[in-house]
């Protein structure tokens, strides 16, 4: 094993850091090229090009080295099916009762500020929107991606293990857009780990707790580019001790 | 120096269903002369808010749910898309501490 390690490291060379103002390296490129892909090839990513991705995975940083994660992979076409279908069933059932966009009904709308008020990060008007969306099947929940990954966490582990998922998380899907693939964070996933069909087809219990899922597949077209984003303002302390604010 | 939600701001919560005045929703233009009908973008869409309307590309023109997430932009081959308007929220969901939209800088 250690033979295998110093033969590794005897091909890689001294990373430098740029110049002011040099081009983007391979690993930035990736970064920031990374576009979320929903339109996906029916073709099956190979099982070698899986594992890959999900090495990467394993070798993400977490507290105290914990890997607080446990990946299920779907490649059952049939499964993902059933899946996204009692997603959608779900979210019909949520929107029954809080739908405030042009129903109409007065008693949806005190529903779902009292709703916001309580779960302001589930009832953010953007997930509802897609939450709407897939009630009306007009969005897909994986996008019809032919491999589903599936993260869950360890709920003993030290520190924040939902953080440590999306570290691996992000590793996972660099390496995979690196490849010329696409993926999409999915955490519409969640209400599975609620449903006892899921839970027990799955093995989704203490210490697991379902977190987030990603869609992986051939993209169709070219997804992956550069767009514009909005800056955000960084309080920087410099040398002095004064702050600045830089965009 | 960062911007705060105030204890007010936390109890008034809108039900965000008045479309520009409590949320103004993303918006994009797409050059009808470029656009080749291929559709990629409705696929990209996140929020279906494009649609295909005689071979051509368009807004949807009843509640766009458009999150300025620049899919389109990326995916187009054509390049006959662009973002002009960045979803906004007001009170109680407003993004605080937000500059101009970039692309990415090489500093």
């Amino acid at each position: 094993m250690s033979e295998e390690i110093e033969a590794m490291e005897e091909e890689e060379t001294k990373l430098k850091p740029p110049e002011s103002g040099d081009p983007f390296n391979e690993t930035e490129d990736v970064i920031y090229r990374r576009r979320s892909v929903r339109f996906y090839k029916k073709k099956q990513v190979p099982e070698y090009l899986v594992r890959r991705i999900l090495e990467a995975g394993r070798f993400a940083p977490s507290a105290g080295n914990a890997q607080a994660w446990k990946f299920i992979v779907f490649q059952d076409q049939k499964m993902i099916e059933d899946m996204t279908e009692d997603v959608i069933n779900v979210c019909k059932r949520v929107m029954k009762f809080t739908d405030y966009i042009d129903s109409g009904i007065k008693w949806k709308e005190w529903n779902a500020k009292l709703a916001m008020r309580f779960m302001s990060n589930m009832f953010h008007p953007i997930p509802f929107g897609a939450m709407k969306l897939i009630a009306e099947g007009k969005l897909g929940v994986w996008h019809g991606a032919p491999t589903v990954i599936l993260f869950l966490t360890d709920m003993r582990c030290p520190g924040n293990p939902v953080l440590d998922i999306g570290i691996a998380g992000q590793n996972m899907v660099l390496t995979a857009h690196s490849y010329g693939l696409g993926t999409c964070w999915v955490s519409f996933c969640t209400p599975l780990g609620m449903l006892p069909r899921w839970k027990k087809r799955l093995g989704i219990r203490y210490p697991y707790k379902l977190v987030t899922s990603i869609a992986v597949g051939y993209p169709r077209g070219n997804p992956d580019g550069y767009v514009s984003r909005e800056t955000q303002a960084i309080d920087w302390f410099v040398e002095d001790g004064t702050c600045k604010v830089v965009y | 120096m960062p911007e705060y939600l105030t204890r007010k701001d936390k109890r008034k919560i809108e039900s965000y269903s008045r479309l520009g005045e409590d949320m103004i929703l993303g918006e994009v233009v797409i050059d009808r002369d470029r656009c080749n009908g291929c559709g990629l973008c409705v696929g990209a869409c996140a929020a279906s808010a494009i649609e295909m309307v005689d071979k051509k590309a368009r807004m949807v023109e009843d509640f766009p749910a458009c999150i300025s997430c620049g899919d389109c932009v990326a995916i187009c081959p054509e390049d006959a898309i662009k973002m002009t308007t960045f979803i906004e929220f007001k009170r109680y969901f407003r993004y605080i501490d937000r500059g101009k939209p970039e692309p990415p800088r090489k500093f």
